[in-house]
């Protein structure tokens, strides 16, 4: 009996292949959608999982009021660690992990550039990087220690025992190999090549007691059996205790589960994260599979009223009802099954340029149970759902009508097909509109005025000896015409590294808590950027030597200063004071959609890690920088000359939204195109069954076009309708996701327009070729069959 | 073996109740050989599909070998016919999807016969048809004689006592037709199959002992 099933499901998708392609391939894209997004966010929850103790970890956070804004976040000072150990009794241990760096490490010949994360000695007690050689209680003890990833041990090393080689760093430092983990999985906050013991930071003064700069991060792990909350209850009187004035500033602990898909904070309160975006795409997955199913169930039922003609003899010749609601429901989910290895087999293919979109290392685990069941189960609800129409409905018809010819479909004027048709178009609109609306967002912020000339403009990190070697390089720079001006500043022009509230002027009140952007430069700086100066002058230590403490302000912290006339205003920071010698217009720091901040940028007694300059124009961009590379090579010898284009660094400022837009068009082009091979096998069985009707007509002396017209009426009223609830549903949308930025485009009557068009012009296109050519059919054909 | 009493079948248009079948009554025993006639719209196939068990009247007694079949429900029904009875119709209603062989296999399979069993039964039945050569053609490849012969068979394999034909040889040739109808007579006398068929034709109801004429959903003549 099931054999006999399978032959006929068999022939049947054989002798409709137009049609049982359509089917199956568009359940297929829906699956592998659906998948793909399954694999991402499982990589996103699954961040930082695998620690063995992870239920006990928690990262301390900082939250402190600026601006009137209750701020928190995730950088502490150094000594934070050891008074938490000391005053918390729910505290088993701390460890600490500083910035992450690149140092240049070389082994006998063999130079390389290596990631560093410098940690306390605890942590590999705390977090689970499992150790391959070595022993992990003293591997971070010894100050001239540091444990390396099997990678680089391989890069270094080769076969050969790394434990007790010796590898020098930044041609200064001296380390020993004490242990070998295996490399940091892809979901983990932590990425390094290599761990430096907090003891060797300490014993070359990169350690402070200073409760004032937040510049590490913290974890602790909880005694088992103790909770978060009493521990974050103690560091309420804690934060007293360590000096503090904001009276809603202080420390808790944020588990670090939550780290990668929360840890966003509104006013002190965990509000969302990457949670948000894994609602949208569960959404959106969920949207697509759904459209997928929507079409194939509206295929299979319109196929399946062909087959009413079958049911009759099956049941006349004495099948019971339970026999043909199998047979149908076999067919289906043998269908879905077919459509499931398929969305397999293209989401292998599509994996690799999935991975390198979203920047992840996702596979298809083959040997995961749960995800095989998962794709059965998926599967076989898919199949009964799509069967279920065919089995419950035709197999209760009585064979005499059905045998006779009587069986006719009713025209009602909501029947589900239709309801589904215009739910999936509903859909694929809505995603038009975003797309569009990102889109237009994006090119809102690109036109921005960002306030200075990105174009040649280059910048280079100071590594080794280039900080020695400054003025020699810059000098060289200049006189071989490769730049046209040099300045060093404290981080790239399109990086925020400091801010702070802690500045005083002149007229301060009390209890302002403005956070201003800290920024150094040398001089040159408002020239070489390509700033506008509204008053006063740039940097200029050659006709101003007192210009080593002299400051810029830009007008937004003019303002937030209350300064009538700024110029020779003294600033107190960091113990030093400040002359005012210029103001600038605000120019982005940070995000091209949000507004510009208070900013100030310090003269050459500042610290400085950055060099900037902008390349001669009168040459090529190649040949000047194959000059700027040999004038470095130069004087920083065992560094690669590794730049950066200012404009390259401030179009990856675009880099999510335009992730968000291409993803939006992916996902709205993949529904068009599910909906539309749903809309075409529509129309191509509503061609077959008015076949006799078309006939008639034509005999009675319509035309092409007015049968055309007749075919593809029905389905345009549908996706007008489908446009006329997708429209407002979308600019509520969209509305809601330009809120969250400060500068923002406007959602014009234009983009509902073009989308309706579009639309339409799709659904005309699809429908019309199944209507002409039901049009262009000779009626005798069609009129002899009865 | 077919005990009709008072058999009225109706459908309501508006005020009006119009009769399909009216006050209906007939006896039929085992072993004949009746034809049906009467002009297009006078019921004889919506009798016939009563008596087929398809449709169920709306006044009236149907008794089926004694069994009271108006009394019976849908699924009993069918349980019933399908032990008892064959079809086979005008336009032959094959299933296009299978081959001959296994168009006459389905209704075995609809009864769980055991698969030695089947191949042996439908071996026969193409032995005895003379359609072996036919067996792996799909209905398409075939004259509608020969599509007629597999409904025969197909009707036949579950060794029916009755057999109900819809105007068998209303889409075929004179010497088809002739040929279908020898089939029924032989079925008939040699193995005691009782045949009711439909039909327009005096030549081929000729072929049964007993026509009934109906006329506007009353029998006019019960010869």
């Amino acid at each position: 009996m099931l054999y006999s099933y399978l032959k006929i499901a068999f022939r049947n998708l054989g002798k409709y292949k137009g049609f049982s392609a359509i089917n199956i391939l568009g359940l297929a894209v829906g699956m592998a959608s659906a998948i793909l997004i399954f694999l991402w966010i499982s990589h996103e929850i699954s961040y930082d999982r695998f620690h063995e103790k992870k239920d006990r970890i928690y990262e301390a956070w900082n939250k402190g009021s600026f601006n009137g804004k209750l701020s928190c976040w995730n950088t502490t000072p150094k000594i934070l660690a050891k008074a938490l150990q000391s005053d918390i009794p729910e505290i088993e241990t701390t460890t600490r992990v500083n910035w992450t760096d690149s140092y240049l490490t070389k082994f006998g010949e063999k130079t390389i550039m290596m990631k560093a994360s410098v940690v306390d000695s605890t942590f590999l007690q705390v977090f689970s990087f499992p150790v391959l050689k070595g022993d992990s209680a003293s591997a971070l003890m010894n100050p001239t220690g540091t444990v390396i990833t099997l990678s680089t041990a391989q890069k270094l090393f080769g076969n050969e025992n790394p434990i007790g080689k010796i590898l020098e760093l930044n041609e200064q430092y001296q380390l020993t190999v004490t242990a070998v983990v295996q490399d940091p999985p892809n979901n983990s906050r932590f990425q390094f090549e290599c761990l430096v013991p907090w003891s060797f930071l300490r014993s070359q003064g990169g350690d402070d007691d200073y409760w004032g700069n937040n510049s590490t991060r913290t974890y602790a792990l909880l005694k088992p059996g103790t909770n978060a909350e009493t521990a974050n209850a103690k560091l309420v009187e804690f934060r007293k205790k360590y000096d503090r004035d904001d009276p809603k500033g202080g420390f808790f602990l944020y588990p670090i589960e939550r780290w990668r898909l929360y840890s966003n904070f509104t006013e002190g309160v965990e509000e969302g994260g990457m949670i948000e975006y894994i609602r949208i795409f569960s959404i959106v997955g969920a949207i697509i599979l759904l459209i997928a199913c929507i079409n194939f169930m509206n295929l299979s039922t319109a196929k399946s009223e062909k087959r009413a003609k079958e049911v009759g003899i099956r049941k006349v010749i004495g099948a019971m009802r339970h026999n043909l609601m199998g047979q149908f429901l076999g067919e289906s989910i043998l269908i879905a099954f077919l459509a499931g290895l398929l969305a397999i087999v293209l989401v292998q293919l599509t994996l690799p340029s999935f991975n390198t979109f979203t920047g992840k290392i996702v596979r298809l685990d083959y040997t995961n149970a749960w995800a095989w069941t998962l794709w059965f189960g998926f599967i076989l609800l898919t199949g009964l759902i799509a069967g279920s129409y065919p089995a419950f409905f035709l197999s209760g018809f009585q064979p005499t009508k059905v045998l006779k010819g009587a069986f006719k479909k009713t025209q009602a004027a909501i029947n589900p097909r239709k309801v589904l048709v215009v739910l999936q178009f509903t859909f694929a609109i809505v995603l038009i509109i975003c797309t569009l609306v990102i889109n237009k967002q994006i090119n809102h912020a690109r036109n921005r005025n960002n306030g200075y000339n990105k174009d040649q403009l280059v910048y280079y990190f100071m590594t080794g000896t280039t900080e020695k070697n400054y003025t020699l390089i810059k000098n060289e720079l200049l006189s071989s015409g490769t730049a046209v001006s040099v300045t060093k500043t404290s981080a790239p022009l399109t990086e925020g590294w400091s801010n702070t509230w802690g500045i005083n002027w002149k007229g301060k009140q009390e209890n302002d808590r403005t956070l201003f952007d800290r920024f150094c430069a040398d001089q040159q700086f408002v020239t070489t950027a390509g700033l506008e100066l509204v008053k006063g002058r740039d940097f200029d230590l050659e006709t101003h030597p007192s210009d080593s403490t002299a400051i810029l302000l830009n007008e937004s912290a003019v303002a937030a200063m209350g300064f009538k006339d700024p110029i020779g205003q003294t600033l107190q920071d960091n113990g030093r004071d400040w002359t005012v010698v210029g103001v600038i217009k605000d120019f982005i720091l940070h995000s091209p959609f949000a507004k510009t901040q208070p900013m100030f940028i310090q003269g050459a007694k500042g610290w400085f890690n950055v060099i900037h300059f902008r390349l001669n124009a009168a040459n090529s961009v190649s040949e000047n920088l194959k000059k700027a590379a040999s004038i470095f090579k130069k004087f920083n010898p065992s560094y690669p000359f590794d730049y950066t284009f200012v404009d390259e660094a401030y179009g990856a400022k675009f880099e999510e939204e335009k992730k968000m837009g291409s993803l939006a068009a992916l996902f709205a082009g993949l529904t068009i195109f599910i909906s539309c091979m749903g809309l075409f096998g529509l129309a191509t069985y509503m061609a077959a069954t008015r076949f006799k009707e078309i006939g008639i007509r034509k005999v009675l002396g319509a035309s092409v076009a007015s049968i055309t017209t007749l075919l593809s009426k029905d389905f345009l009223t549908l996706v007008l309708l489908s446009f006329l609830i997708a429209s407002p549903l979308a600019w509520l949308l969209m509305n809601q996701w330009l809120e969250s930025y400060a500068y923002k485009t406007a959602i014009d009557g234009w983009i509902f327009l073009v989308t309706g068009v579009v639309s339409m012009l799709i659904a005309v296109l699809t429908t019309s070729i199944q209507a002409i050519k039901a049009a262009l059919s000779n009626p005798v054909k069609s009129l002899k069959s009865e | 073996m077919i005990k009709l009493e008072h058999i009225s079948k109706w459908v309501n248009q508006g005020n009006n109740r119009i009769f399909l079948l009216k006050d209906i009554n007939i006896n039929i025993g085992e072993g004949e050989f009746i034809s049906i006639m009467g002009p297009s719209g006078s019921g004889k196939s919506t009798l016939l599909n009563v008596i087929g068990m398809l449709d169920s009247a709306d006044e009236g007694s149907y008794f089926f070998n004694d069994q009271p079949v108006h009394t019976l429900k849908e699924k009993q029904r069918s349980l019933l016919y399908k032990q008892h009875i064959g079809f086979v119709f005008q336009a032959y209603h094959l299933i296009d999807e299978l081959t001959v062989y296994e168009n006459i296999e389905t209704p075995l399979l609809y009864q769980d016969t055991k698969s030695a069993d089947r191949k042996a039964m439908v071996g026969d039945m193409l032995d005895r048809f003379n359609i072996v050569g036919k067996k792996d053609l799909f209905p398409a490849n075939l004259s509608g004689g020969q599509q007629q012969l597999v409904g025969i068979a197909r009707a036949l394999i579950a060794k029916p006592k009755l057999i109900l034909a819809d105007e068998p040889t209303g889409n075929l040739n004179s010497k088809q037709g002739e040929e279908i109808m020898e089939i029924f007579t032989q079925l008939n006398k040699e193995e005691g199959v009782t045949i009711i068929q439909v039909t327009h034709s005096e030549k081929n109801a000729a072929y049964g002992n007993r026509i009934i004429n109906l006329l506007d959903g009353r029998i006019e003549h019960n010869r």
